[in-house]
């Protein structure tokens, strides 16, 4: 965790146009650290947009954004410190399991090989297996277990259980968690399934229309919706619709 | 980043030095065998003493086996840039696996070099050796023939095919970063190597020093040393004149005494009926029509004294364009790509 309490996540009037098409329109947010984001909202909302933009890997339009207070992959240390787990969970198939933890290994100077191993021993992945035959479950703990060895500040998952049955989505959810505890780091998590992020977030952004509907802890914001008797996904809908009407 | 470029390359790598191994060995050979004939040639001159004509038969037996060698060599930047080079970033962009490695502790930049600087430089090893072996295996032939400036020959010899596969691989790599697609950044590839591959001897070379000029009377003798006249258009010219220790670059349509040229009426005729009179070599009555006329053709030459001057400025040109494509690739992976 950052010593101090510079924003994890720190925007203003951040705006990304594809064209002239808006994937995320004027957005301000200040997010302090050691949280668990929970982004949600139905698809084409600007969850990937803002993610990719807080990963450095696309740049905004118009507007700043500073993750861990710099901005977003200002230079290899500041990578460094980021760990970004995309959509799909993009592996090397030609690679093994193994072959991705040396590369982890050789390309993060902060690499954390115990971690690692245990990891993927923990999740019943054999390292000599090619990450090409590997079910969408199991790919995804790699890609999860590359993202969380390198022992980044912040956290950065895509829809990472989007893809996955039940039983895998329960299971990388719960090596999130435990990565989370292990690491300090914050997490943020974008997922239009509200029952994944009830279970393992602290703080709550909706996004719909490429804005920000609402941001802000979970606890605050039960507590306000319906005098705190209201379901997260309740409290969800509820924006979400307001935002429709 | 190295272990990674090379993880990834070692299967292209070992495909390209298997395909040199075989290479290698038909050139070794090819070499051998020119070395035997030679030797067995000159021993049937040391006789009669005149090696000229002996030699030159020796010469003309292997040719065109070297000139169709020549030609295919002409395809080994097309082919590393299509395979070696396109793939390079295009792959990683279609498998999405690039938003994988963007996010390990190594900048895009650094990424990008250490990948274009591995690959380019195996392309380039390569074709140096592929030359190397080729130049040795023609050098009796090409002493002989003396015809290293000539414009397949001189991209198949000595240091130009280094330059050539950097090109390649650079080209390779931007169009893959620009279609973001494997199979049509080979495509692209291949054509733009083989566009500038006729291009650059045709329009490029001939202009990388002044060319020396020389008018030549074209006499009936002349004009059957010549090894083909007139042109599907018709036009007035003829076709593979040659001058010792030259590359000739530049010839001009045959001109008349006052330096206009020749009236394609008075071509034809010379060319479809002309006066009979028994004249003999290889076109007969109409070199002797034409003789009559007393032309010339304007002749723009490179003298064989500047091949090294030209192989270092050729290499040089490719270098240049494929740091620019390189630099190019740069610049925009920081700044463009998702």
């Amino acid at each position: 965790m950052p010593p101090d309490s510079t924003p994890v996540l720190h925007a203003e009037g951040l705006t990304k146009r594809y064209g002239r098409r808006p994937a995320l329109t004027d957005c301000h947010l200040s997010i302090p650290p050691g949280r668990v984001i929970g982004l949600v909202g139905p698809n084409g909302a600007g969850k990937t947009t803002l993610l990719q933009l807080a990963g450095g890997l696309i740049a905004p339009t118009s507007g700043t954004l500073r993750v861990l207070g710099a901005p977003p992959a200002a230079n290899a240390a500041h990578v460094a410190r980021v760990g970004f787990v995309a959509q799909d969970t993009p592996v090397y198939a030609s690679f093994t399991v193994a072959d991705h933890l040396r590369l982890g290994a050789r390309l993060n100077p902060s690499w954390d090989r115990s971690l690692a191993e245990r990891r993927i021993a923990q999740a019943g992945l054999n390292p000599a297996q090619k990450a090409g035959r590997l079910s969408g479950g199991q790919r995804a703990q790699l890609a999860l277990t590359i993202a969380a060895a390198k022992r980044p500040d912040l956290l950065i998952l895509d829809e990472p259980a989007a893809a996955l049955d039940p039983l895998a989505r329960d299971a990388f959810l719960r090596s999130l968690g435990d990565f989370v505890a292990e690491l300090g780091a914050s997490a943020v998590l974008s997922s239009h399934l509200l029952s994944d992020v009830e279970r393992v977030c602290d703080y709550l952004i909706v996004l719909r229309d490429s804005r920000v509907r609402v941001a802000g802890e979970v606890r605050e914001l039960l507590a306000v919706h319906h005098g705190g008797t209201g379901t997260l996904a309740d409290l969800v809908l509820g924006h979400l619709r307001e935002g429709s009407r | 980043m190295i272990w990674l470029s090379w993880r990834q390359f070692r299967l292209p790598l070992l495909v390209g030095v298997v395909c040199l191994a075989l290479a290698a060995a038909f050139l070794v050979h090819l070499g051998w065998d020119i070395r035997e004939a030679r030797d067995a040639y000159e021993a049937r001159c040391r006789t009669p003493g005149d090696c000229g004509p002996v030699l030159a038969q020796f010469a003309g037996d292997y040719q065109n086996t070297l000139l169709f060698v020549a030609a295919g060599f002409a395809l080994l930047p097309a082919v590393i840039g299509a395979f070696w080079g396109a793939p390079l970033v295009a792959r990683e962009l279609e498998a999405g696996t690039h938003r994988l490695v963007w996010n390990q502790s190594v900048t895009r930049r650094r990424w990008f070099t250490v990948k274009v600087a591995v690959v380019g430089l195996a392309g380039m090893a390569v074709a140096g050796v592929a030359s190397a072996l080729l130049t040795w295996a023609a050098g009796p032939v090409d002493r002989v023939a003396d015809d290293r400036f000539s414009t397949v020959v001189f991209g198949a010899r000595n240091i130009a095919p280094v330059a050539y596969a950097a090109f390649a691989v650079a080209l390779g790599v931007t169009a893959g970063l620009l279609t973001r697609r494997t199979v049509p950044a080979m495509a692209l590839t291949m054509l733009c190597c083989t566009v500038l591959q006729f291009a650059v001897p045709n329009l490029v070379r001939p202009h990388f020093m002044a060319a020396e000029r020389l008018s030549r009377p074209m006499t009936a003798e002349a004009i059957n040393q010549a090894r083909g006249l007139g042109s599907i258009t018709g036009a007035a010219v003829v076709k593979g004149l040659t001058l010792p220790d030259a590359w000739i670059s530049d010839v001009s349509e045959l001109r008349t005494a006052d330096g206009r040229p020749l009236a394609e009426a008075k071509f034809t005729e010379c060319f479809d009926d002309p006066p009979r009179t028994g004249a003999t070599g290889t076109f007969g009555d109409t070199a002797a029509c034409l003789g009559k006329l007393d032309l010339h053709v304007d002749i723009g030459y490179q003298p064989d004294d500047r091949y090294w001057p030209f192989q270092w400025i050729e290499s040089a040109f490719y270098l240049a364009l494929a740091a620019l494509l390189a630099a190019f690739g740069w610049w925009r992976i920081r700044r463009r790509i998702s």
